[in-house]
């Protein structure tokens, strides 16, 4: 019990240095990219509204005590407004969210039903002309590219056969395309490593014994093979959720899905800065959580875990 | 990034294969002599915009690869694309290799307060959405080559740093090292002659890896309008151009969309194959 406080303590502490490091982080990237009034009213904006730009953001004073305010208002999480239309920048980042949610969770779903299976059936067996010929197609299809896979699957399903829309936002015909290669980020590299993980669950003592005492093939492969190799998968899931990310943000973009990544490609390119730092936080607390959660999850479904004491960092990664 | 080095274990009775290794070479090895060449292969013509001359489709005499939606020559494009990512993906490369081997050799060095700060920073670094992060650096820090390559290389040296970690901390335990230090061995000499040669195979292993996920990142970035300088010719902001002539030109889209496919497959073989041979 005190274990979990421990881990409890532990993730706030680690949640509140993370934020604290990525506002000062990108604070002061502001201030270095040289004078932010001109960066936020724009190059050819007028010495009057550039005076009006830095009373409003109070970029007259000295940077320790701009420092200061912006991070009371940050523990208010008051993040500003956004600088397009005035609304407050974290409601516009917090609307976004659920909608990346969704192509998220449909992601890993379509990650998660093709990974699994394809890789119980690798690593069942080693040899076989088929398995080899299906781990080149994953290990290429790990060299494509999220967006390269995306524009392939546009050009032949949206635009040669004609069967899906190309991009938008609105019942699930457009949901299978983007979430197809949100989907291929992530499919090669889980399918490889349950492979893996099956291919050496088959060749330890307890699959040896529950041979030796008779369970079927089938049983040993689905009932004693596979769910040590998930408790990987599982880990592996976590560590790559930035990946995931990556892939939110430019596949959004390249179907106008309006979610954080879309409107994060938005606020940098229209230099929004209250909104690009208002989904910076926001994206890193949720990576933060789920890999908080997935470990969580680990600890419940691995015994092994439970009697370890826990190690600090890097080790235990 | 890198998580296949560490997850996917090569069972040992697969016997190891040469190929991989000699193909991805060879295939990096010829992009980066054409990288190399470009400047004497592209004249100005290069970008030179000519109206009467779009879409002119592939294999035509004098525009081998046929030309884009400007009527510019697509090859010459191509290679000046390659020259602008072979060499940004390398950069960071080479950036994020120097500052993750140096702090994670002193992140192995016990418990100073440095080396818990290091491995704390790249614990929680491992899942964080450096995407995000350089998305927005590079929209502030502005375009062009120095700020793409040092913010790839600034975000994605965890991966070293954690590899470098794991590793010199088992060495520093080995019996010949203690005998090393017992033996009253200078820390440098004892690093250059025992530690450093020990990472040279797990980390000429990460290094192609980490090149392909530069390299895709890069694009990724151009691909979204950041980082590449509006105009100039790299793969990311070609394909994004292609977009708009998918149907009536799809070779504008196939061929940046093979040319990366290509590079960042045979810096996978490599890194692939080398991590069978050295495992």
């Amino acid at each position: 019990m005190s274990n979990t406080v421990a881990l409890c303590v532990r993730w706030l502490r680690d949640l509140a240095l993370l934020a604290v490091v990525t506002t000062t982080l990108l604070f002061f990237l502001l201030r270095l990219a040289g004078d932010p009034a001109v960066v936020l009213a724009g190059p050819d904006a007028s010495e009057e509204q550039l005076q009006s730009v830095r009373a409003e953001f109070g970029f007259d004073r000295s940077l320790l005590v701009q420092y200061g305010s912006y991070f009371r208002n940050l523990l208010t999480l008051d993040l500003g407004n956004s600088l397009a239309d005035g609304t407050p920048a974290l409601d516009k980042a917090l609307i976004a969210f659920p909608a990346s949610l969704l192509l998220a969770g449909l992601a890993m779903a379509i990650t998660c039903l093709c990974a699994i299976p394809l890789g119980v059936w690798l690593g069942a067996r080693p040899g076989g002309t088929r398995r080899a010929a299906v781990r080149w197609l994953l290990f290429a299809l790990q060299g494509f590219p999220g967006f390269v896979v995306a524009l392939v699957l546009v050009q032949v399903f949206a635009i040669e056969l004609t069967w899906l829309p190309a991009l938008g936002y609105g019942g699930p015909k457009t949901w299978i395309l983007p979430a197809l290669s949100v989907a291929s980020f992530l499919m090669p590299k889980l399918a490889r490593m349950v492979e893996a993980n099956v291919s050496a669950a088959l060749g330890s003592a307890y699959v040896r014994t529950a041979r030796a005492i008779g369970a079927s093939e089938f049983e040993i492969l689905w009932r004693h093979a596979l769910p040590n190799a998930l408790l990987g998968a599982t880990a592996l899931v976590g560590a790559q959720l930035a990946f995931v990310v990556t892939g939110l943000v430019i596949i959004e973009t390249m179907f106008a899905w309006p979610g954080i990544g879309w409107l994060l490609v938005q606020s940098t390119t229209n230099l929004d800065f209250p909104v690009v730092q208002a989904i910076t936080l926001i994206t890193v607390a949720a990576v933060f959580l789920i890999n908080a959660l997935t470990e969580i999850l680990q600890h419940t479904l691995d015994p092994r875990l439970r009697r370890q004491p826990q190690s600090d960092g890097a080790a235990s990664a | 990034m890198s998580a296949i080095l560490d997850v996917v274990a090569i069972p040992a009775d697969r016997p190891s294969i040469r190929w991989p290794v000699w193909t991805g070479g060879a295939v990096l090895a010829c992009a980066l002599l054409l990288a190399l060449i470009t400047p004497l292969l592209a004249s100005e013509h290069a970008q030179f915009i000519n109206l009467e001359r779009r879409f002119v489709p592939p294999f035509e005499i004098g525009h081998w690869l046929g030309t884009d939606q400007l009527g510019r020559d697509l090859a010459m494009r191509l290679l000046l694309g390659l020259r602008w990512s072979f060499a940004a993906a390398l950069c960071a490369t080479l950036i994020a290799f120097s500052i993750g081997t140096l702090l994670g050799l002193l992140a192995a060095r016990g418990q100073s307060w440095l080396a818990k700060a290091i491995r704390q920073v790249t614990a929680l670094a491992q899942s964080f959405p450096v995407f995000v992060l350089a998305v927005s650096v590079v929209a502030l820090v502005g375009n062009g080559f120095v700020a793409i390559s040092a913010v790839l290389g600034l975000v994605s040296w965890p991966v070293f740093c954690r590899v470098v970690h794991a590793e010199t901390a088992s060495l520093l335990t080995r019996e010949y090292v203690l005998a090393a230090r017992m033996l009253q061995m200078s820390r440098v000499r004892l690093y250059c002659m025992h530690v450093l040669p020990g990472l040279v195979s797990s980390l000429s292993v990460l290094v192609p890896f980490h090149f392909a996920d530069m390299l895709i990142a890069e694009s990724a970035l151009a691909f979204l309008g950041v980082g590449a300088p509006l105009g100039d010719a790299t793969w990311g902001s070609m394909l994004q151009e292609s977009r708009s002539y998918l149907w009536s030109a799809p070779s504008l889209m196939l061929l940046p969309a093979a040319a990366i496919v290509t590079l960042v497959i045979a810096a996978n073989l490599l890194g692939d194959g080398l991590r069978r041979r050295l495992a």
